[in-house]
């Protein structure tokens, strides 16, 4: 045992700027956190069939981009306030706090239009970012990604594709988890002055793209071993329920609101 | 030591520990037993300040932590020199070019001179009997030869606590038997080792003292090794053997 293992070691740090691991650190949780929200049992609560949702989600913001109606769209803001209401605190404050800012930032660049006096235009065209993104982002806080993808075969998506998509949420959280730890690792074992900080992050990045051709490669022979031939099948158990008719009204409802304030 | 009131953790919603009471003092070598997703693995995220808790108080060496001190840089990096932390998969702790800079990151940073940290490395080499690889890519060893490189790496810091994730994990037998003894020798020297591991044939040689989580994450038993290992029922209760526990 050397002599300087079994001594206490005196040590004071000296300073120096590090804040990059920590913002690191804070930007990979905040993804996890996300991506481990989307297990929670709150999703798909609304027992409303993914592929309805990702559907009506589709034709809304098409309708929204056709509208020239100031009246729809404020009947369909009012809808999605609604739905938004029937959401957790924290899902309205992240839904509403990304919408808001894009709105905002599309008015701010509309800002010259305002001036020269087209006013009802502007604020017709930040009302639709608005309620466009407020309506994708209802459905992604809603449905498990999972789900959306695999509604995505009934719109005639390849199944493969679905494969990719479903695979790169997967790795996104199995690497996510494993730069967090090196990121960890890398915070505990910087007791000092780094003066090369982009370099022990280069080597992070470099593990991680090894680490990820490995588990690639894992995978790959493992579903071969399962018999994976290049052909994946989605299954989709398509059951009708009362909220799926309900949301068909809906659906109907706003289609009606369109057509009727559309002649206006 | 280490000193743990009331602390209890959990994630978005999930207790992940609840009431730990706890203390650890210098010297010690304690092992935390305990099924999967008993809280074992937080509790070390905790006590290496990676985590600060939900409810309660941890202190380290009469200091108490907290997420405001720990936002000090020089706070911050003077306790992390102080406890070193060992991860459950060595993959994650290794990020430079060769071992012999692997090992010499910490010391590098500590302002040491090239000689020093030549020395320093030379020493954790050495120690670990794993000279031959100091050229060599971290990303190219085997399992227990990266656990043996990400244990050199935090005991070139000379950390008066040493805290191991699962250790024996994916380890062959002898290397298991090499790392205990290893251990054994580094609290012999002083150090405190902190321990989780699911392994019962090897903890009473690991550590005098074991702590037992169960399933409701606090904790069930706080014994000698000896003492708690008898107590089969125990074990049972908490779902860390079953039925066909001890093996003849």
């Amino acid at each position: 045992m050397p002599d300087w293992l079994v001594k206490n070691q005196p040590y004071s740090p000296p300073p120096d700027k590090d804040q990059f691991i920590n913002k690191s650190i804070l930007s990979i949780l905040r993804i996890l956190s996300k991506l481990k929200s989307q297990s929670g049992y709150q999703m798909d609560k609304f027992q409303v069939n993914a592929a309805l949702k990702v559907a009506f989600t589709f034709l809304l913001v098409i309708l929204l981009s056709l509208s020239t109606s100031y009246t729809f769209i404020l009947v369909v803001d009012v809808y999605l306030l609604v739905v938004l209401s029937l959401m957790e605190g924290k899902e309205i404050v992240k839904i509403l706090s990304v919408s808001l800012a894009m709105a905002i930032f599309t008015f701010m660049i509309l800002l010259p239009n305002v001036v020269l006096g087209n006013t009802y235009t502007s604020m017709m065209i930040t009302l639709k970012v608005l309620s466009t993104l407020i309506a994708v982002n209802i459905l992604s806080h809603s449905t498990r990604w999972h789900s959306i993808t695999s509604a995505l075969r009934r719109f005639g998506v390849p199944n493969i594709f679905i494969l990719v998509l479903d695979i790169t949420i997967k790795y996104i959280s199995m690497l996510g988890d494993f730069s967090l730890n090196m990121l960890y690792s890398l915070k505990l074992r910087s007791v000092g002055r780094n003066n090369n900080k982009y370099a022990s992050m280069a080597g992070i990045s470099g593990t991680m793209f090894i680490k990820s051709k490995e588990m690639a490669e894992d995978m790959y022979a493992a579903m071969e071993c399962r018999g994976f031939t290049g052909e994946y099948t989605v299954h989709n158990k398509w059951k009708w329920s009362m909220a799926d008719l309900l949301y068909i009204l809906k659906t109907v409802a706003i289609i009606t609101a369109f057509l009727y304030w559309g002649r206006i | 030591m280490i000193d743990l009131k009331e602390v209890s953790y959990s994630y978005e919603g999930t207790i992940a520990l609840k009431n730990i009471n706890l203390h650890i003092e210098k010297g010690e070598a304690v092992a935390l037993l305990g099924a999967n997703g008993t809280g074992k693995s937080t509790l070390l995220k905790l006590l290496n300040g990676l985590l600060s808790p939900n409810q309660g108080v941890y202190r380290f060496n009469h200091q108490e932590i907290t997420p405001k001190k720990l936002k000090d840089p020089i706070f911050s990096k003077k306790f992390h020199q102080k406890i070193g932390f060992v991860f459950q998969n060595s993959d994650t702790q290794l990020f430079c070019p060769d071992v012999y800079d692997e090992i010499a990151f910490g010391p590098r940073q500590m302002g040491m001179n090239e000689s020093e940290v030549a020395k320093r490395v030379n020493d954790c080499l050495d120690l670990l009997g794993i000279q031959s690889f100091k050229h060599r890519q971290p990303y190219h060893l085997s399992g227990g030869e990266k656990r043996k490189v990400a244990i050199a790496c935090v005991l070139a810091l000379n950390p008066e606590v040493l805290i191991l994730d699962e250790p024996m994990n994916g380890l062959d037998p002898r290397t298991q038997r090499w790392l205990v003894d290893f251990l054994a020798t580094l609290n012999q020297a002083g150090k405190t080792v902190i321990t989780s591991t699911h392994n019962l044939d090897l903890v009473q040689e690991l550590s005098k003292r074991a702590i037992l989580f169960d399933e409701s994450h606090g904790i069930a038993a706080d014994l000698p090794t000896e003492t708690l290992l008898e107590k089969i029922d125990l074990l049972k209760r908490v779902n860390l053997v079953d039925e066909s526990y001890p093996f003849h």
